[in-house]
């Protein structure tokens, strides 16, 4: 287990580093800095420049302005935004638990739907059910949170209602939806096919039990797995739906900072985000050990 | 040998060919320009269009008739019974050149040109510049689908590339390149896209937005590929035909290209059918936020963004959402294809 939680931690860092220098150097590079909106101010002479460029440090060399943002985010100071003049870090945790209750009830709402879905088929093996399955995997795979929010919109305008936690946890959800139950469906059907189900059945347990305490074990794993990559996913999702629903949140956020160029905040959210894909990675990593005897001793050995 | 035709294969590439065709003779379709503004009509409604002449009777020929506005506050609109023309076909409208070649002034529909009273055919209404949407929308696909399988094709080479030679090389090589994949993937998509967007000026013309659109694409989603193309390659590689080309003095770079490539390229293309619908959906994300391709150019993110406006949005919802129609069909016939190319694998 500690190994495990080293490898993760040590990948954490990787990750974190890798993504914050790359954001860093493309952003420090590529569109000028801070300073460079008062070049063509007459009244801002070269002299000035220099000596603001001096003064906050932005006339040194890129990697020695990487390490010292670097050590100031590590002591929590992500530094001050440009555009809402308050500290990075700040607006950043205040916005971030909007996102993740939306995104935790988003992805109870599509693992409800799909666990009841998948073992309704798993159990009664109807085949319109297996059909309506697929069908809905295909139809919401294809129909992308862009298109989703604006329909939730029109819906909540129709209605003139202005509570937009639900629409945006079911807009967020129903693309996870596909993620989860073509897994969870397969998964079943490859289970249900183990020797270990025919001797469940054999030993006379009922149909119920064979699903919900065999079946079901060699699924949960997978699903762990994708229910730890999908914080992704609904990070980037946010953007659109907070946009479009009007909600104050990270993906809003985001939208703001790019809209008006405002690096630090930027880099700050990149920072938030990877580490938050990273821990819910971790998570369901370490999950998946509690679940299965079989990882825990090969990483015991 | 199968020989029961496949449909959902079918209907994929017919919905991707409708599209392509629709994005090419644009103009054709497109019985007004984009650009046109026509200020008395703003957030007009859907045309009506009838197989009867002013007084009821019927008529051959649809006959379009007009409206005139009942309220500039809310622009709403009634109908004028009095006015109308005959919809036609192959009718003269504003000239363009076909496939920038050809000049012409023909359009496959709309109403004469008599008078500044002929009402017009808007099949869709108009936007709040009083633009033709039909027209915007027909010609907003090209935009849209030139950007998301260009940009797929390079993710794709960039992506490839990586993965082979993650694959081929030894472990200390393997480990770099497959960390960074791995970083890279488990970012969220669309902020990285935004983030990468920064870093250029925010009012970009369409050529170089489609440019640096295209570019971002590729450097932000090539990371699946690679991880993709590397794990197959490294199960190609412990072939026997492998070992044999190689005892045979196959040079390393030609044994790649040439027996091991071709062994892999269905996963690849069952990815690529992936990363398509992915990247027209990134592209529609930033028109809409603004920072892709920008008015008066129209595109199927762009024109979305007049779902902000609540008014018109409780007023005609189906209108306004009309491009996300269009998105979802790309995406579903792109999705058809991939899901077919994936069966065929087994």
């Amino acid at each position: 287990m500690l190994r495990l939680l080293t490898r993760k931690l040590v990948q954490g860092i990787f990750l974190i580093l890798i993504s914050s220098a790359i954001t860093f150097a493309l952003l420090a590079n590529a569109g000028g800095d801070a300073l460079s909106a008062l070049q063509d101010n007459p009244q801002v002479s070269r002299e000035t420049l220099d000596n603001l460029r001096r003064v906050y440090g932005l006339d040194r060399p890129m990697v020695e302005r990487y390490a010292v943002w670097l050590g100031s985010a590590v002591r929590g100071d992500l530094g001050n935004s440009l555009y809402f003049r308050t500290p990075v870090a700040t607006l950043v945790a205040t916005r971030f638990g909007s996102t993740l209750m939306v995104s935790l009830a988003a992805i109870a709402i599509s693992l409800g739907i799909s666990v009841l879905l998948a073992f309704v088929a798993a159990r009664f093996r109807w085949r319109w059910l297996a059909a309506v399955n697929d069908f809905v995997v295909l139809l919401s795979a294809s129909t992308p949170r862009l298109v989703l929010s604006l329909i939730a919109l029109t819906i909540l305008v129709q209605l003139s209602l202005t509570e937009t936690f639900v629409a945006a946890a079911v807009v967020l959800a129903i693309p996870l939806i596909s993620l989860f139950l073509a897994q969870l469906v397969d998964g079943l059907d490859d289970a249900m096919k183990q020797d270990y189900i025919r001797l469940a059945r054999a030993k006379g347990l009922s149909e119920n039990v064979v699903i919900l305490r065999h079946a079901s074990r060699a699924t949960l794993n997978p699903v762990l797995t994708l229910v730890g990559l999908c914080l992704g996913a609904l990070l980037a999702g946010s953007v659109l739906v907070e946009t479009i629903l009007g909600r104050q949140g990270m993906g809003s956020l985001m939208v703001a900072a790019v809209r008006n160029r405002d690096i630090p905040l930027v880099m700050g959210i990149v920072l938030v985000a990877s580490a938050a894909v990273w821990l819910a990675n971790s998570l369901a990593e370490v999950s998946q050990m509690f679940n299965d005897k079989r990882l825990r001793d090969a990483e015991a050995k | 040998m199968k020989t029961r035709p496949n449909w959902p294969l079918r209907t994929g590439i017919a919905i991707v060919a409708v599209l392509y065709f629709v994005a090419i003779f644009a103009e054709f379709l497109a019985p007004y320009e984009h650009r046109e503004q026509q200020r008395q009509t703003p957030s007009a409604p859907r045309s009506t269009i009838r197989f009867a002449d002013e007084n009821g009777n019927f008529a051959a020929t649809p006959r379009v008739f007009g409206y005139r506005m009942a309220d500039a506050l809310t622009q709403r609109y009634e109908a004028d019974e009095t006015r109308s023309a005959p919809m036609l076909f192959f009718v003269k409208g504003y000239s363009y050149r076909l496939f920038g070649l050809f000049e012409t002034d023909r359009h496959l529909f709309g109403t004469p040109i008599e008078s500044p009273e002929t009402p017009k055919a808007h099949l869709l209404g108009t936007d709040a510049l009083g633009r033709d949407r039909f027209s915007r929308l027909v010609r907003a696909t090209r935009f849209s689908l030139l950007v998301a399988p260009a940009g797929t094709i390079l993710a794709c080479l960039l992506g490839i590339t990586i993965g082979m030679i993650s694959g081929y090389s030894n472990r200390f090589v393997d480990s770099i390149l497959m960390g960074i994949t791995d970083a890279v993937l488990s970012l969220p998509s669309l902020i990285v896209i935004l983030a990468a967007r920064v870093a250029f000026p925010l009012e970009l013309p369409p050529f170089t937005a489609a440019v640096l659109l295209i570019g971002i694409f590729a450097l932000t989603g090539w990371s699946e590929m690679a991880r993709l193309a590397r794990g197959l390659v490294k199960e190609t590689l412990a072939m026997d035909y492998i070992l044999a080309a190689k005892a045979t003095g196959v040079k390393p770079l030609r044994t790649m290209t040439h027996h091991v490539l071709p062994n892999i390229t269905r996963p690849l293309l069952t990815q690529a059918m992936l990363i398509l619908p992915a990247f027209l959906l990134a592209e529609a994300a930033l028109s809409f936020l603004g920072v892709g391709l920008q008015e008066p150019e129209p595109s199927l993110g762009n024109m979305l963004s007049a779902a902000a406006d609540i008014a018109q949005l409780k007023l005609q919802p189906l209108l306004l959402l009309s491009p996300a129609l269009v998105i979802v069909a790309y995406v579903f016939g792109v999705r058809l294809i991939g899901n077919e190319l994936k069966n065929d694998d087994r």
